[in-house]
């Protein structure tokens, strides 16, 4: 009698999982969803439930008829669908070019993924966030589909190709066979979910840090037994609640909270079986957060910050406002896992997510606007920093300003990821007191589309007749005309060149904005065609300064404003990044003026001398700092430099040493080191470094040159062939900047943009074309 | 040898039903039939129906749109679903148009295509069905979901609803 009404438990529980929780299709609609099971968590501390010897076996029935279930399903659906797939990769590669793998024998079917319905049961407040979340829509979407479906659509390609894409935006379907000519899936028990609850937390390994969806899938499981073995599939609520540490152990591996579970699809590359041509890095947040002051593994970041993983900033703890048995202490890890996209909300009339977004976006502190300077024509003197510097101004002078932005508290690039779709740009303005523009850079255009003249954030890809790669065809990139994305931490140095009208009095008002838009408005017109609605378009940071005619006095400061000392810095950062060294150097030194104390500011000025190579003096920054602080690892690393230009390799092997033991992840440290002792003939201990280098990062060249050479020298031939391979694959094509040449030829209105010293102006004599007034 | 003959005859004739037997066996539990509609296949069809369907297709000719015509019949009726894509210069205009004929209980239908509306389709007795009329771009379509089954227990009126917007979910899908 208990067994029967087990099952028919089991039965209503799972029927009312499918259908009383909120349909895909109204998912804009804010119903309440009925309350789960009832459920008392344990106390803290206290013991897991003791099992009867009754409810051992029939936990252990269930388990053998689960599994006898999911493996016949298995076996029927390989019979369906390994007749008509395309193995275009050959047999042993179903999946390539993803780098996606599953658990057992052949593909998986769809149906052994408990729906997100069933998890949403007890797990409401995650459910919620989750079905207005980019995961759930990862695969739906127009802008994602209707640039997949180019792929698939190619003459050269076709659907096999879309599994390096849809590995991370529909694994279901990749592992299902979906993905090929004659598919006999039934789609639609996926698509809609894009990545659902149990992808991730199905997820059994991480195989490396390669990206394009390294990761193991295992047979989907929301419970193990007593002896920690999973049971597949969907089993009845009271079991999971009997046992919540068992479901734990099921689904919450402790990889999913690490930087390197997100960097699975978060790090991407275009690989030779997808474009006929050779590696191309298509995207990696993973390695930009890693190389960012948030890891706590790269020494040589110009700030410091506590640690903070990617899940730190986009899955933070808030109140949950639903039921969810995950929940600790009435606070629950975002599922929303906010961050720029506002397109997918705003097209599905997720409201909740676009406001979140949208506050996400700007009150996160990312960004500084600082319009840090102004240079007058006809002269060399920087008046900085604005707001303290006294200067005068007259009406017909030709004013340069100075914006300085900074990314400042963002993990990886502005703008990250697919930033050939994205859009981040600086709107500069100045205005007259009636509010009419004397100068106006990053306009929209009346058909939507952005001044090309604009500083904007992004790259071009182009392909091998240096075109610009619209529509995101991925497969064709050759090259990449430039990339104006500005790294962690890093600032970038704006100019703009305006004339003051030759009757101006009174006072101009001059704004940098930083605006964001997702996705540019030509890729949505590849999307929807031209006449769609306006894509929202976010000002993240912005900063306006007043200029007068006649005498300006220091202004009081703004407490958004960054401390003077970090003013300087960040525009001599800028300055270095633009190779302008000397100036670097002399506003490095504004910054040891104001915090003489500082040694980051000496190691600033001896880094900047070592590019320039002023070695010497470089010398003397650098000793200065490591006064300040001798265990500074980031002037450990420059001096590193200097001892071995100086032939002091002993020195220089201590120094490169003490800054591996501190910062055993940094990459620019292992690399050094291994230089070191290869240079002296120490290969075992050369080999360790590049060895490690290459674990912190698969695709380093300098590993693969070196351990190709090492390791044939040890007579391990096959591994130094590997090596050379990967070499040769990830080496970029010293003809591909001709295809940006191409284009940059074709393209004057930009061409500057690829030049990192240049000005922004619509006076004639500079642009050397007749420019409509005010840059339109 | 005649013998021997007629012996292997015999042994086949009564090995037959066996080889039948293996023979279905090994085909697939569905096998369904090659995809020949472009924005849906017939495994998603049959899901949709909620029984395996055979699909069949049309294609474009001068004014006439591509049909793709999936239908799941039994003696207790008929359950189709029906596709149409054309191209047309104004999409806009012409999206509207068809929906016209939807009469007044026409409701738009966020996120799928360009713009779609839903209706019902109960233009014959003894019949059920919702209609969803849509554009991608240059490109108008309309899906079609009916059943001629009488108090259906598969697709009632709220589960058609349902289906159809995964049906226009797939196909504006893939004609993006």
């Amino acid at each position: 009698m208990r067994k029967i009404s087990s099952v028919l438990f089991a039965i209503a529980a799972l029927t009312a999982a499918r259908y009383l929780i909120t349909p895909v299709q109204a998912q804009q609609d804010a119903a309440t969803p009925p309350p789960p099971p009832a459920y008392s968590p344990p106390l803290t501390g206290a013991s897991p439930a003791e099992d009867t010897p009754a409810q051992r076996e029939a936990l252990a029935k269930w388990k053998e008829k689960a599994e006898q279930r999911t493996d016949a399903d298995r076996k029927a659906h390989n019979a369906t669908v390994i007749p008509s797939y395309n193995f275009h990769y050959g047999k042993g590669n179903p999946f390539t070019p993803g780098n996606v793998q599953v658990q057992g024998e052949g593909f998986l079917q769809p149906g052994a993924y408990p729906t997100a319905e069933y998890c949403g049961t007890c797990h409401q407040e995650a459910y919620s966030q989750w079905r207005q979340a980019l995961h759930s829509n990862a695969f739906r979407t127009p802008f994602y589909r209707a640039s997949v479906n180019i792929l698939i659509r190619d003459k050269t390609r076709g659907i096999a190709f879309a599994r390096h894409c849809d590995s991370c935006h529909n694994p279901i379907g990749v592992l299902g066979a979906a993905l090929t000519e004659d598919s006999k899936v039934d789609r639609a028990r996926f698509d809609s979910d894009g990545l659902t609850c149990m992808t991730c937390h199905s997820v059994v390994s991480l195989d490396s840090t390669n990206g394009n969806a390294s990761i193991k899938m295992g047979v989907p499981s929301v419970i193990v037994d007593e002896n920690g073995e999973r049971i597949p599939g969907m089993v009845p609520f009271d079991m999971i609640l009997r046992h919540p540490e068992r479901h734990s152990k099921a689904v919450m591996h402790d990889f999913l909270h690490t930087p390197e579970f997100c960097a699975a699809c978060h790090k991407a590359n275009l690989p030779s079986p997808l474009n006929d041509y050779k590696f191309i890095r298509a995207f990696t947040a993973y390695d930009e957060w890693q190389q960012s002051k948030f890891s706590q593994r790269n020494p040589l970041t110009f700030y410091t910050a506590d640690f903070t993983t990617c899940q730190g900033c986009h899955m933070k703890r808030n109140a949950n406002a639903l039921p969810d048995y995950g929940a600790k202490n009435g606070t629950f890890a975002s599922h929303r896992w906010l961050a720029g996209n506002t397109a997918v909300p705003f097209y599905y009339g997720f409201d909740t997510q676009l406001n979140k977004t949208i506050e996400f976006l700007r009150t996160g502190n990312y960004l500084n606007v600082d319009i840090i300077a102004l240079k007058k024509a006809g002269g060399d003197d920087l008046i900085a920093p604005l707001g303290k510097a006294s200067y005068s101004l007259a009406s017909n002078d030709t004013v340069e300003a100075y914006v300085v932005i900074q990314n400042k508290n963002i993990g990886h690039s502005l703008i990250p990821e697919v930033r050939d779709l994205y859009e981040a740009w600086v709107e500069f303005t100045v205005k007259d007191a009636g509010g009419n523009e004397i100068y106006h850079s990053g306009f929209l255009r009346p058909d939507g589309m952005l001044d090309p003249r604009a500083h904007s954030f992004t790259n071009r890809p182009v392909n091998d007749e240096g075109e610009f790669v619209d529509n995101h065809k991925v497969w064709t990139i050759h090259s990449v005309a430039y990339d104006n994305s500005v790294q962690a931490g890093r600032s970038v140095l704006v100019r703009y060149q305006f004339r003051l009208p030759a009757d101006a009095t009174g006072a101009f008002a001059v704004t940098a904005k930083v605006n964001y838009r997702h996705l540019r408005q030509s890729y949505l017109n590849n999307v929807f065609g031209k006449g769609h609605p306006a894509y929202p378009i976010v000002e993240i940071a912005s900063r306006s300064r007043v200029l007068k005619i006649g005498d300006n006095a220091p202004e009081g400061e703004d407490p958004a404003d960054n401390p003077d000392w970090m003013r300087w810095n960040n525009l001599g950062i800028a300055l270095l990044d633009q190779f302008q060294y000397a100036e670097a150097v002399k506003a490095f030194t504004e910054t040891v003026k104001l915090r003489p104390l500082y040694a980051d500011a000496y190691i600033n000025i001896g880094l900047t001398e070592i590019a320039w190579e002023k070695y010497e003096s470089a010398r003397l920054a650098i000793r200065r700092a490591l006064i300040l602080d001798p265990n500074s690892a980031r002037a450990l690393y420059y001096d590193g430099l200097l001892q071995r230009r100086a032939g002091n390799t002993e020195q220089e092997i201590a120094d490169f040493s003490k800054v591996v033991k501190m910062f055993p992840q940094s990459r620019d440290a292992r690399r050094e080191l291994g230089i070191t002792y290869y240079q002296q003939n120490d290969n075992p201990a050369a080999l360790e470094q590049f060895e490690a280098l290459q674990k912190i990062d698969p695709d380093d060249l300098t590993a693969h040159y070196n351990l190709s050479i090492l390791y044939r020298r040890m007579g391990k031939s096959k591994e130094a062939a590997e090596q050379q391979a990967m070499f040769v694959d990830k080496k970029v094509d010293p003809g591909a900047p001709t295809y940006s040449l191409n284009f940059l030829r074709l393209h004057p209105e930009i061409s500057t943009e690829s030049i990192p010293w240049h000005m922004h102006s619509d006076l004639e004599e500079n642009t050397g074309v007749g420019v409509a007034q005010n840059g339109k | 040898m005649a013998n021997d003959r007629a012996s292997l005859k015999s042994a086949l004739r009564r090995m037959g039903p066996a080889v039948m037997g293996l023979c279905l066996l090994s085909l697939p539990a569905a096998a369904y039939g090659a995809n020949t509609c472009p924005w849906i296949n017939e495994a998603t069809a049959s899901g949709l129906l909620g029984r395996k369907a055979v699909g069949e297709v049309t294609e474009a000719a001068a004014g006439q749109p591509f049909i793709c015509t999936f239908t799941q019949q039994d003696e207790s009726g008929k359950r189709t679903l029906r596709v149409t894509v054309e191209i047309v210069g104004d999409s806009h205009a012409r999206q509207g148009a068809i929906a016209q004929a939807c009469g007044a209980d026409v409701v738009p239908l966020r996120a799928i295509g360009n713009e779609a509306r839903i209706c019902a389709a109960d233009e014959h007795k003894n019949r059920i069905g919702e209609r969803v009329v849509g554009r991608v771009r240059d490109q108008v379509f309309t899906i079609t979901i009916y059943t001629t089954v009488k108090d259906d227990p598969i697709l009632t009126r709220d589960e058609l609803k349902s289906r159809i917007y995964t049906a226009a979910e797939q196909i504006s899908g893939n004609l993006f």
